[in-house]
């Protein structure tokens, strides 16, 4: 796949409260990637986004002035969907379907509503997911948090993974947001002694294993790679995108696999990604992985193909996933340390390494690779120049 | 500080508590009868259905350890001694607003058992005025005496008793006291089960109703056999619809993966709980809940085995627990005449316990269970368990809801701790409101 391209990249502010309403930020965070493209609202004829975004398409095209859509779509599975928007737009972009598609998301996480609290309408709704949640939130596992603790627990049993090890991941992304201004964690790096200290959430995991909270909104611009070519900003080359749901998927609890502590929806990403690139694990030079919560680094280190199954506790050892090490991971810091914003602003970021601009620039020219949530039917990509 | 409680209202109640702390003990109060078999085997009768019908075993000659309070109880005309601490608090706490009472724990510890013929006289002191708290009843004091009972001057029991005094949130008409406060406890609400209930469709119909029926039910393919949980309506093994068939598993499995939930709060559970995901010896999971279990109770690969927990009359949650140290379940049927009788047994008068249109007046639904009988189910349930040769050393009980007549009561128990000769159990009592009582048993072999 090198048909299309990344052209144009925005955000607002991460905050804890913005004080405007979401559409309101997804506007922005459209109109600053379209500046960023030097493109025009008038240009855009495709929008993708969340099912879980509150902005409907045809809300931030009113609101943009954009005139005309002959593309628009939602993917589901929460974080899961970030980079399945752009898979979705640069298929658009090869099928002639649209010619420059912005994907967004745009929520205010941290003001409005938290995804950390117990939902307890995600158990009424009349839907499949209704229903499956119906199998763990009446028993009590009612968080993602939760979800995530039930894997984890069994991975460490299995690999004699510890909480230290969950810690070391907090530990890359918080130093790597201590130098980036945008990051709500900018000059708070934090200590593996600092995250043991920190209180239970959902044993194994610890309050500094779980992601922030965050106002904001991130958008992205994919046109074709020809047209990319003829505007100001390098453009970042889709070289692979894919999607993944795996074997008794369930969101968040695929609890019922013969395996509990892979997660084969990013395995069979992988494959894809690889192959679609021409590419291997040994040519990445920085990955952006989703991490909303600890564990699912490392075992995305596995299914990625970094590291062996069960290994990426000694993968990690040493600061090899920080700038430096041997594959600098999340360099502006991640979910953990910059933002939450649903794995958005890690497309964003990979961008900026592609064109050589993040304040934590990893030296080389070389692909870059992002993930989107884990423990859901999840995404990737692959970006180059 | 509580914007309820001025500071000098404040001042006012801890220097009354440190007054009552200085004055030490009261002076000794006489039991009116010395520890005789009559007041036993009524106490038996009532307490304990399994040993009641006459055919139970020899008439004992000692007295069930959790009798100790029944002894020195004043009586269907007694009143307090102006000396007693806790009337006194409690008199303090009245002038000032904190006229209601809920008890909230009873600690009892045994030094040893006591003989037929024994004469026992009881002194309490005040031990600690905590507050103001913020409760889910209003905010209050908790206002904790012990009481220590005394055979010729030898101490052979004690009792800490736990009472929050508070001021309901609507000014209501100040009460007295009662003599044994009503069990309803400040944190309730918190003991209340999931208020989430699954989605029940076409497909998963045959599973709840089998959790409503006492059984843990697996699909199961009637054209090829393969069992699969959660349920569907396809089988993913060979294609054909489902038909609803099932197997009802053996109700047993080990902890394959747990979770410790800590925050944030979940609603209608208590915090932490454990969550185990359970594999089942049919080869499929389930999650469910580990009520009452310590998280340091629980490990990957623990045999579990399956319970019950019954939500309300439309839904029933399996859940599981350590199938070493269980204690069988007792299920006490709550009659009208349960409550009546045990409440006499233990001489409580209280008429919240025997009237039930003046107990139905001051705003309870019926007439309900009294504490001496809670601590007496708790005592027997475990001793009975343990056999004559245990020897219950202490009885540590937290009253959540209230047990009206009417109601089921199932008593839960689960060895926690062994050292040496000694042995921990927690028993859970569970009615139709939620908890009623979670207690350690400590019993020594």
């Amino acid at each position: 796949m090198t048909a299309a391209a990344i052209a144009g990249i925005g955000a607002t502010e991460f905050s804890k409260d913005s004080g405007r309403s979401e559409l309101r930020l997804a506007a922005e965070a459209v109109r600053a990637a379209l500046d960023d493209a030097a493109l025009r609202p008038s240009d855009v004829d495709g929008l993708v986004t969340f099912t879980m975004d509150s902005n409907a398409e045809i809300a931030v095209a009113r609101e943009l002035g954009v005139p005309h859509l002959s593309f628009f779509s939602q993917v589901g599975y929460g974080g899961g969907a970030a980079c399945a928007t752009v898979h979705q737009a640069a298929m658009a972009v090869a099928t002639g379907a649209a010619s420059v598609v912005v994907c967004y998301r745009a929520l205010n996480e941290r003001s409005g509503r938290r995804f950390g609290r117990v939902a307890a309408g995600a158990v009424a709704t009349p839907t499949t997911s209704g229903v499956d949640n119906g199998w763990h939130y009446p028993m009590g596992i009612a968080t993602p948090a939760a979800t995530v603790a039930m894997v984890a627990r069994r991975y460490m049993h299995c690999f004699g993974a510890t909480s230290e090890d969950f810690g070391r991941v907090t530990v890359a992304d918080r130093r790597h947001a201590a130098t980036n201004p945008h990051a709500w964690f900018y000059q708070r790096p934090v200590t593996l002694a600092e995250h043991q200290a920190s209180r239970w959430i959902a044993e194994p995991l610890r309050l500094l294993d779980c992601c922030q909270e965050s106002d904001g909104a991130v958008a992205v611009v994919v046109t074709s790679l020809d047209r990319a070519r003829d505007l100001p900003r390098r453009p970042a080359v889709v070289r692979a995108a894919a999607q993944g749901a795996g074997p008794d998927q369930f969101t968040m609890t695929s609890y019922y696999r013969d395996d509990l502590t892979g997660l084969p929806e990013m395995g069979l990403v992988a494959r894809q990604l690889w192959r679609q690139a021409g590419i291997g694990p040994a040519d990445v030079r920085t990955a952006v992985l989703y991490d909303h919560f600890t564990p699912y680094v490392l075992i995305q280190l596995e299914e990625l193909g970094f590291c062996g199954r069960g290994e990426a506790r000694d993968f990690i050892a040493g600061g090899a996933i920080e700038l430096g090490g041997r594959l600098p991971v999340n360099p502006h810091g991640g979910q953990l340390g910059e933002a939450y914003i649903h794995g958005m602003n890690g497309i964003a970021e990979a961008v900026r390494q592609v064109r050589g601009t993040a304040v934590n620039q990893v030296p080389g020219d070389g692909p870059v690779l992002v993930t989107a949530g884990t423990g859901v039917p999840t995404s990737g990509l692959v970006l180059t120049r | 500080m509580t914007p309820e409680t001025p500071v000098a209202a404040q001042t006012a109640i801890r220097a009354a508590a440190d007054g009552l702390k200085v004055a030490g003990e009261s002076r000794a109060r006489a039991a009116r009868d010395p520890v005789n078999l009559p007041m036993i085997r009524n106490w038996i009768e009532a307490i304990d259905p399994a040993g009641a019908d006459g055919a139970g075993p020899d008439d004992p000659d000692t007295a069930p350890p959790a009798m100790i309070q029944v002894w020195t109880m004043p009586g269907l005309r007694g009143t307090r001694a102006d000396d007693d601490p806790l009337g006194q608090m409690n008199q303090v706490l009245d002038d000032l607003g904190y006229t209601s009472v809920v008890a909230t724990n009873c600690d009892q510890a045994y030094h040893r058992y006591l003989k037929l013929g024994e004469q026992l006289s009881v002194r309490a002191r005040l031990l600690d005025v905590a507050g103001p708290k913020r409760t889910a009843l209003g905010v209050g004091w908790f206002v904790t005496t012990r009481s220590t009972w005394f055979s010729a001057g030898e101490p052979v029991a004690t009792m800490d008793f736990r009472v929050l005094k508070y001021r309901p949130p609507e000014a209501a008409p100040a009460t007295s006291a009662p003599a044994t406060p009503a069990p309803v406890s400040p944190t309730s609400t918190e003991n209340l089960v999931s208020p989430m209930r699954p989605q029940i469709t076409l497909d998963t119909a045959f599973f709840w109703a089998g959790t409503a029926a006492g059984e843990l039910r697996i699909q199961r393919c009637a054209s090829c056999g393969a069992l699969r949980h959660p349920p569907g309506p396809m089988c993913p093994s060979c294609g054909e619809p489902s038909d609803g068939g099932y197997v009802v598993a053996a109700g047993t499995g080990e902890v394959f993966s747990y979770v410790v939930h800590h925050h944030p709060p979940v609603p209608g559970k208590k915090l932490p709980m454990v969550v185990a995901l359970v594999r089942l010896p049919e080869g499929v999971r389930m999650v469910g809940e580990m009520p009452g279990v310590r998280p340091d109770q629980v490990r990957i690969g623990l045999p579990v085995r399956a319970t019950f927990a019954q939500v309300d009359d439309d839904l029933t949650l399996p859940a599981w627990r350590p199938a070493e140290g269980a204690l069988p379940d007792r299920v006490v049927d709550v009659t009208p005449t349960f409550v009546v009788s045990s409440a006499l047994a233990t001489r409580d008068f209280y008429y919240v316990h025997h009237d039930r249109d003046r107990a139905v007046a001051s705003g309870a639904r019926d007439i309900f269970i009294n504490i001496l009988t809670t601590t007496g189910l708790v005592q027997r349930y475990v001793s009975d368990w343990a056999g004559p040769d245990a020897v219950v050393k202490t009885v540590s009980i937290r009253l959540g809801v209230p047990c009206y007549a009417g109601d089921t009561l199932t008593l839960s128990g689960q060895v926690t701790a062994e050292e040496g000769n000694e042995q921990a159990v927690s028993v859970t009592g569970r009615c139709g409101l939620g908890d009623h009582v979670t207690a350690t048993v400590r019993i020594a072999r």
